[in-house]
Formats: structure tokens, C-alpha cells, sequence
């Protein structure tokens, strides 16, 4: 498929944008692996002062942790990347090429770059949930493990969504430059399972900036606490959150564009 | 001397007040990982009755003061200075008469810390009321002692970040440090968790090391939960490391700037 | 033969921009805070024109003239307020893919290329947005190399590239794609001389050997005078002048400046050689306006009789040009 080509074509290129940064990519992996040291240390210390927390046990934890890290390899790797080129790209008018490229404009402001060495985050993230999975032994039924991609993929769709939407915002309001930030500083909370947190917090990263949607949800749905309606529930708001972000590229598109509808 | 920093601080409230926008939503992102961690022990607290002798209370005054703390104790230094060093401005200001980050630098942290300090207050206000932390065990004397040690604690903070920064005058590498230098902090100062739940060697370590005294230390003191020994200890180790960041950051300057002379930009 | 449908057709096209007005002030910025001025500006007012497959149009005006605007909106970029434009049978704000794969827009000040990787991979990209098969990509970017010498260039990564040699790039890049229809906005901008002509030389061979379209603006009189046939003049988003060079020159009474540095101190009264004007770009000299036919009498006589330091010879600026003779 087209699509496809030209995936590989920006893959290529982008590998080739990092290989100029070779010994960045070493550190930037060395200070990963410091922090999930200390991720690492918070459970523990955690759970040498309670077996559960919020009804979950340090297996479910681990494979929250793993969730909250392909997430976070999410933002770092497409989203803060692709943000500062658009931002820039509106700033300096190379947004009227990729308008202009026989394209879908969103695919390419959504593509152009990708953190390639973050790739080893995604196996980390994966092993992360593995181990998990096993701590916690009596979860792994092939319908919840089912269940847990799905809704992990879904998750990932509601917050590409609010993305969308969240720089399409620059379309009405130019000095809107700190689009993406306020996605980040709730991204911690994707950490612990939301159930911990008082009822306005937990309201507000499952509505609001719904970083809960791509975290504790999917787990929600491994441990097999989400009814069958709750899990295509989940999947029709990540549908529907996709059309209305495309709707408002559109609109913005059109706006950037000075259509008068 | 008092005209300079007069001037510095017209300059500078002047420029952070157009950054306000900007202000409000780092305001928020900072605020989050504190909520979050307070959160999550409360939660174990409740559970459990206490951790390691702490309350549920207890991890909520903890937090609550800890936001209030760590505005007063924090700095942005490397973030409004390191560019100057990487892109040549710096130069500008080095043939002025005036130390660059002894004067404007720190004048910028403070102007700063001023402006957050007018939108926090409120948000501050707002979460006490949210999370309802009962300040009833704190002594009087607790906030009074408090005072020199914040004023050391950002002294401290000010001139190791200050020392990290001038690395930029040898590499770009400057960001991954700095970053490897907070989670350090984070480990060692009971930034995400407070520093007794730690295990017995991190507590140790922490003693002989400076990150403790930017928010433990002033914390524990409001609260009234030190020991007069450890009150004590605790100065003169602030005292200490005051010097020897002192004379850490200015010998990384020193090189610094006579490196930045002999390269340019 | 029949006749040939034009590539582009243009019919009153018009483009007003709300713009809010602010006066300076603490009292004025609270004011707007709560209620917004907004002032319409006319960027482009019913212009009409239509062009052939195959000509080369010089699109002529000083900043702010409405020429840019009028790009866009024949590019697909911006939706006009009124009126209607079709190239090459397509309505370009509709965007549709088939026409964007017929036409290309190249911008001399802004950079499609990217910074940090070599053009030639920039190409690549090019290549696989506009699915271009290998062999199509090969031929093509063969013929761009022999003609705009581009060599080396194409391994450099961008940002290593001088300013000449970035614009080479931008617009082999731009045409990759073979388009009928070429939009170039400002292409020769911030070179030097030898950059300016290497790019003309190469538009007009790259017209003669494809017949495409190319549509281009700039406020470079040299651009235009070399390239184009026929000009089209905005001024103040209108339409002043659309037709032959050689027609312009007569329309507008050619003029020269003569600047003249006089080596003593008495004023002398230089209304008796021409008419003195002011010129901004150089207060040094004391310039007076000769019409072109008379620029070696009066020099000859100026040289005789005044005790002249220094002496120059220049065209006005296309601003006071096109400002004489439309606004008269």
C-alpha cells in the first residue's frame, strides 16, 4: 500500500536524522534505564508497606508501569517531535507545503518525525508487561489478554485524538505554542492506578486529559473487571474521539486557509 | 549595589510577567507528581493505618508543605542561562561589570519565584481545602526555623545548578546531565517519597549528601520533626555544603568563561 | 487547430483580510481585551487575467501589492473572498489530489527542504508522496541535475548548503514531479547576481524544453524583464497592467537618477539639470531624476560645471516606478 511506502520512507529518513546523534542515543538510553531504576524502587518501597494498592498487586503495578512506559515512549517518540515541527512549521509558513503535498495533511504533520532509538523502550515496556503478567499469575486468560491490547490500541487512539485537537487549537489561537504540555504533566498520573486518587483528580484524568483511558483501563480490562459493554464502550469513545479530532483539523485547516463556511 | 539588583528586578518582573501564560502551565505541571505521590500514600496510609510510623495526615502535611518548600527552594537556572552559553549572548553580558549569574540570573530565579508565588498561593489555598491537611501538631517555632534553612536550601540549589549549567562551556551534552543530576535530587531530597521510607542506605547517603537540605530538611523543620542534634547537624551541614558549592561553582565558572573567551561562542 | 483551453483563468478574484486594529498603550490593550477593532484590507481586488500553456508571466509589485496573496489563491492555499479561478480545469482550493500533483508552488523564502538531512533524501520523500515510479524519478531528477549543475549538492546536508545552492535544491525539489504548472513566489530573492541569472537561464530552458506553465512573481524588474514575455502589475491588490514588456516601457517614462556628491561647500541649484528628489537609500549624494534619453547630456554638462566628487547612475526603484505611473 502507498501509506506504507511512505512510512518507510520517513522511518528511513528519520533513522538516518539519528544516526547524526549516535552518542546522545546512549545517554538518552542510560538515563532511561536511571529512571526506571527508580520506578523500580518506589514499588518496592510501596509494597514492603502493603501487598495492595488500590486492589492491585505489585504484578499488576509492573504491568501498569509497562503501559505507562509505551505511553510515555508514545509521547517522546511521535508526539513531542512531530508538536515542535508543526509548531514550527505554522511559525515559519512550511506548513503551506505539506498543505500543498497530494498527501493527507494530518498524516504527514502526524509522521514526519519519529524518535527511532526510542524503539528499545517499546521492548522494555513489553517485557515490563510480560513480567507483570506472570507475577501476577491469575490474569492471563487469552480473552483479558485480548481485551488488554485492544483497549491499550484504543487508549493510544483516544490520546492521538486529543492531540490532534490540542494543536489544531494553534489553528484559532496562534500563540498557543504550549499545546502539548499540559498532556505531559498529567502523564504521571498514568503511573498508579486511578482508583487511588481522590475522585476530582481521578475525573479529570479520565475525562478530561483521559491519560487513565490509555493506562488503567487496559489493565482493567487484563484483570478482567471490565464487563463486555464496559470494554466496546471504551472502544466506541475511542472511535468516536478519532472523528471528532478529524473534524477539527478540517475545520482548522479550513480556517488556516481563510474558507469563509 | 542596590540600584543593579533594583534594576535587575524591574527588568526581569517585566519580562516573566509577559511569560505569564506560559507561567501558569508549568505552574500545573509541576504540581501534578507531588498530588500523585500524596495520593498514592494516602492511599497505603488509609489502608494500613500508618507506613513506618507516618499517618495519612502525616503524608498530606508532608506534600502540602512540601509545594510551598519547593517554590521557595527551586530554581530555573539552567533553563533561562544555558542558551546564553550555547548561542554566544552570553558574551553581552560578560563585558558588563556585574557578575552575569550572581546578579541577572539570580535576580530571574527571584522575580520568578515572586510571580509563581502569586498564582500558587490561591491553587495552594484551593488544595488545602481539597485535601484538608491538619496542621495542628506543627509548633510555632517550626515555620521561624524554617527560614534560614529555605534561604540556605535555595543558596545551595542556586549554585549547584549554577555549577551544572557552566558544563555547557565544554559540551552540549549539558541537558542529559542536568537531567541525570534531578533524578539524583529526586532520590536523595524526599522530592516523591519522604526520605524515612527509604531504604536504610539511600538514608545514609542522604546524609553526607547537599539534596536533602533543598526540601527535606526545611520540611522536617517546619513540621517540627527534628531532634535539636539533628536541627543542629542539619545547619552545619547546610553551612558546609554552602561553602563547598560556593567554591564549586565558581571554579566552573571561572573555567567556563576563560574557555567561552578563548573559543568564542 | 483548435483553440487551446488557458491553463489558468482568473475572474474578479478578490481576498479581504479582518485585521484587528490596536493603538498603542495600556488603555487601548484593556480596551481591545474586551472588544475587537477589526479593519478590512483589501490584500486583492477583482483581478481578472488569463494565461496560456506554455507562457511565463511575470507578476510584478511592491510589497504588500497583493501579488503573494493572489499566488496562494491560485496555488489552493487560500480561499478567495470572491470571484473564481480555475487552472488547468481545476478549482485549486479544493485541493483535490490530481491537481496538486499537476502544479507545484516553490517559495523563496521559506524552506521546504529539510534541515538536518541531505536533499537527496529529502527527494526520496518527494518521490514517495508523489508516487513517482523509479524510473520517472531517475530520468527527471537526471535532467534537473544537467540543469541546475546540482552535483554534490544533493549529498550536503541542507543546513552545510550557501543560500544559491539551497534555492537550486528547493526548486529541483519542487519539481520532481514534472508539473504542467509552475507557481514561484519570490525565487530569486536574497542571491547574488550570479545566483539571480543561473535560475533565470534555468526556468527558461526548463519552460522550453517542457512547456509548463510558470507564473512568477517577484519585485526584481531584472526577474521579469528577462524571463517574461508579459507582465501583470499589481498595485495596492489591484490590477494595473497586464500585456507586453515592450508596451510597459512606453507606458511608463523611462527615468534615471543621477546622484551627484559635490566637492565644495555652496549649495548649487541642481533644478537646472533634472528634478531633484529625495533618495533613501543614500543621503550622502544629492539626486536629481533625468529622463533616460537626456542621462549623457546632462551628465557631460553636470561634469562641466559643477565640481563633482562623485558621480552615479542609477534606475529608480520599482516602488517609485510603478507609484509614478499608476498613480498619477
Amino acid at each position: 500500500m502507498r501509506t506504507l511506502k511512505l512510512l518507510q520512507t520517513l522511518l528511513k529518513i528519520n533513522i538516518q536524522m539519528s544516526l547524526a546523534y549516535r552518542a546522545d542515543t546512549v545517554i538518552n538510553i542510560f538515563l532511561s534505564l536511571v529512571w526506571l531504576g527508580w520506578e523500580f524502587l518506589s514499588l518496592n518501597i510501596i509494597f514492603s508497606n502493603t501487598t495492595t494498592l488500590g486492589g492491585w498487586g505489585i504484578g499488576e503495578l509492573i504491568v501498569l508501569l509497562g503501559v505507562f512506559r509505551l505511553v510515555n515512549t508514545y509521547m517522546a517518540a511521535l508526539i513531542w517531535p512531530n508538536t515542535e515541527k508543526f509548531n514550527a512549521s505554522v511559525r515559519d509558513g512550511s506548513l503551506d507545503y505539506t498543505l500543498l503535498q497530494p498527501v493527507n495533511s494530518l498524516f504527514m504533520v502526524s509522521f514526519s518525525r519519529i524518535t527511532i532509538w526510542r524503539g528499545w523502550e517499546v521492548l522494555l515496556s513489553g517485557s515490563l508487561i510480560v513480567v507483570g503478567t506472570r507475577m501476577s499469575g491469575s490474569i492471563s486468560s487469552p480473552l483479558s489478554l485480548l481485551t488488554f491490547f485492544v483497549l491499550v490500541l484504543s487508549g493510544g487512539l483516544v490520546l492521538y485524538s486529543l492531540w490532534v485537537v490540542l494543536i489544531a487549537l494553534t489553528f484559532w489561537f496562534t500563540k498557543f505554542d504550549n499545546n502539548v504540555t499540559i498532556l505531559q504533566a498529567l502523564l504521571d498520573s498514568g503511573r498508579f492506578p486511578a482508583t487511588v486518587y481522590p475522585a476530582w483528580l481521578r475525573i479529570i484524568v479520565t475525562f478530561i486529559i483521559p491519560i487513565a483511558v490509555a493506562t488503567t483501563v487496559p489493565v482493567q480490562g487484563l484483570r478482567g473487571e471490565l464487563s463486555p459493554a464496559q470494554v466496546l464502550g471504551f472502544l466506541g469513545i475511542s472511535a468516536a474521539a478519532f472523528l471528532f479530532a478529524m473534524q477539527v483539523w478540517q475545520l482548522g485547516i479550513k480556517r488556516y486557509s481563510g474558507a469563509s463556511s | 549595589m542596590l540600584n543593579i539588583f533594583k534594576h535587575f528586578w524591574q527588568v526581569n518582573w517585566a519580562e516573566n510577567w509577559q511569560y505569564r501564560a506560559n507561567l501558569l502551565m508549568y505552574l500545573f505541571y509541576w504540581l501534578v507528581s507531588p498530588i500523585i505521590y500524596m495520593a498514592v500514600w494516602t492511599t497505603v496510609a488509609r489502608s494500613n493505618g500508618s507506613v513506618n510510623g507516618m499517618t495519612a495526615n502525616d503524608f498530606i502535611v508532608y506534600y502540602m508543605t512540601l509545594l510551598v518548600i519547593d517554590q521557595l527552594t527551586g530554581n530555573i537556572t539552567i533553563h533561562i542561562f544555558a542558551y546564553k552559553i550555547q548561542d554566544g549572548t552570553l558574551a553581552g553580558e560578560l563585558i558588563r561589570p556585574v557578575h552575569p549569574m550572581l546578579t541577572n540570573t539570580l535576580v530571574t530565579n527571584l522575580a520568578h519565584k515572586a510571580l509563581n508565588f502569586l498564582a500558587f498561593l490561591p491553587i495552594w489555598g484551593v488544595l488545602c481545602l481539597l485535601f484538608r491537611p491538619d496542621y495542628t501538631g506543627t509548633p510555632w517555632w517550626g515555620p521561624i526555623l524554617a527560614v534560614p534553612a529555605v534561604i540556605l536550601g535555595f543558596a545551595i540549589g542556586f549554585l549547584l545548578s549554577g555549577a551544572i549549567t557552566c558544563v555547557a562551556f565544554w559540551t552540549t551534552r549539558v541537558w542529559a546531565l542536568h537531567e541525570f543530576y534531578y533524578s539524583i535530587l529526586v532520590l536523595f531530597s524526599g522530592q516523591f517519597v519522604p526520605l524515612q521510607l527509604m531504604p536504610g542506605i539511600v538514608q545514609q547517603m542522604a546524609r553526607y549528601l547537599p539534596f536533602q537540605l533543598i526540601l527535606y530538611f526545611p520540611i522536617q523543620l517546619t513540621l517540627g520533626r527534628l531532634s535539636p542534634t539533628e536541627i543542629v547537624t542539619g545547619f552545619a551541614s547546610a553551612l558546609v555544603w554552602l561553602v563547598v558549592s560556593y567554591l564549586l561553582f565558581t571554579w566552573t565558572w571561572r573555567e567556563g568563561v576563560k574557555r567561552f573567551s578563548a573559543v568564542g561562542a | 487547430m483548435p483553440p487551446t483551453e488557458p491553463a489558468i483563468i482568473v475572474e474578479n478574484l478578490s481576498k479581504t483580510y479582518q485585521v484587528p486594529e490596536r493603538e498603542a498603550g495600556f488603555g487601548a490593550a484593556m480596551r481591545s481585551f474586551f472588544k475587537r477593532k477589526y479593519k478590512d484590507v483589501r490584500a486583492v481586488q477583482n483581478v481578472s487575467f488569463n494565461i496560456q500553456p506554455g507562457e511565463i508571466v511575470g507578476f510584478l509589485g511592491p510589497n504588500g501589492a497583493g501579488k503573494t496573496t493572489t499566488l496562494k489563491m491560485l496555488s489552493g492555499l487560500l480561499h478567495p473572498s470572491a470571484g473564481k479561478a480555475r487552472v488547468l480545469g481545476f478549482t485549486p482550493w479544493e485541493l483535490k489530489n490530481t491537481y496538486l500533483k499537476s502544479m507545484t508552488l516553490v517559495m523563496g523564502q521559506r524552506n521546504r527542504l529539510s534541515w538536518d538531512i541531505p536533499a537527496a533524501d529529502s527527494f526520496l520523500l518527494n518521490q514517495a508522496i508523489y508516487r513517482l515510479t523509479d524510473d520517472e524519478y531517475n530520468a527527471t531528477l537526471k535532467e534537473l541535475d544537467e540543469l541546475l549543475e546540482l552535483g554534490p549538492l544533493l549529498k550536503k546536508p541542507v543546513r552545510n548548503l550557501s543560500l544559491g545552492e539551497r534555492m537550486k535544491c528547493e526548486i529541483a525539489a519542487g519539481l520532481l514531479h514534472r508539473p504542467k504548472v509552475l507557481f514561484l513566489d519570490e525565487p530569486t530573492i536574497g542571491l547574488d547576481i550570479s545566483g539571480q541569472l543561473r535560475i533565470r537561464e534555468f526556468l527558461r530552458e526548463y519552460n522550453r524544453r517542457s512547456g509548463a506553465t510558470i507564473l512568477l512573481t517577484s519585485h526584481y524588474m531584472a526577474d521579469v524583464t528577462a524571463l517574461c514575455e508579459r507582465i501583470v502589475i499589481i498595485h495596492q491588490g489591484q490590477l494595473k497592467y497586464d500585456g507586453g514588456i515592450v508596451d510597459l516601457s512606453r507606458r511608463i517614462a523611462p527615468y534615471k537618477l543621477i546622484g551627484v556628491l559635490l566637492s565644495d561647500a555652496e549649495t548649487h541649484n541642481l533644478e537646472r539639470y533634472g528634478t531633484p528628489v529625495d533618495n533613501e537609500e543614500d543621503s550622502e549624494k544629492r539626486y536629481i531624476q533625468v529622463s533616460a534619453e537626456d542621462v549623457t547630456a546632462v551628465t557631460a554638462r553636470m561634469l562641466a560645471e559643477l565640481p563633482v566628487h562623485d558621480i552615479t547612475i542609477t534606475d529608480p526603484p520599482i516602488e517609485a516606478v510603478i507609484e509614478r505611473a499608476f498613480n498619477e
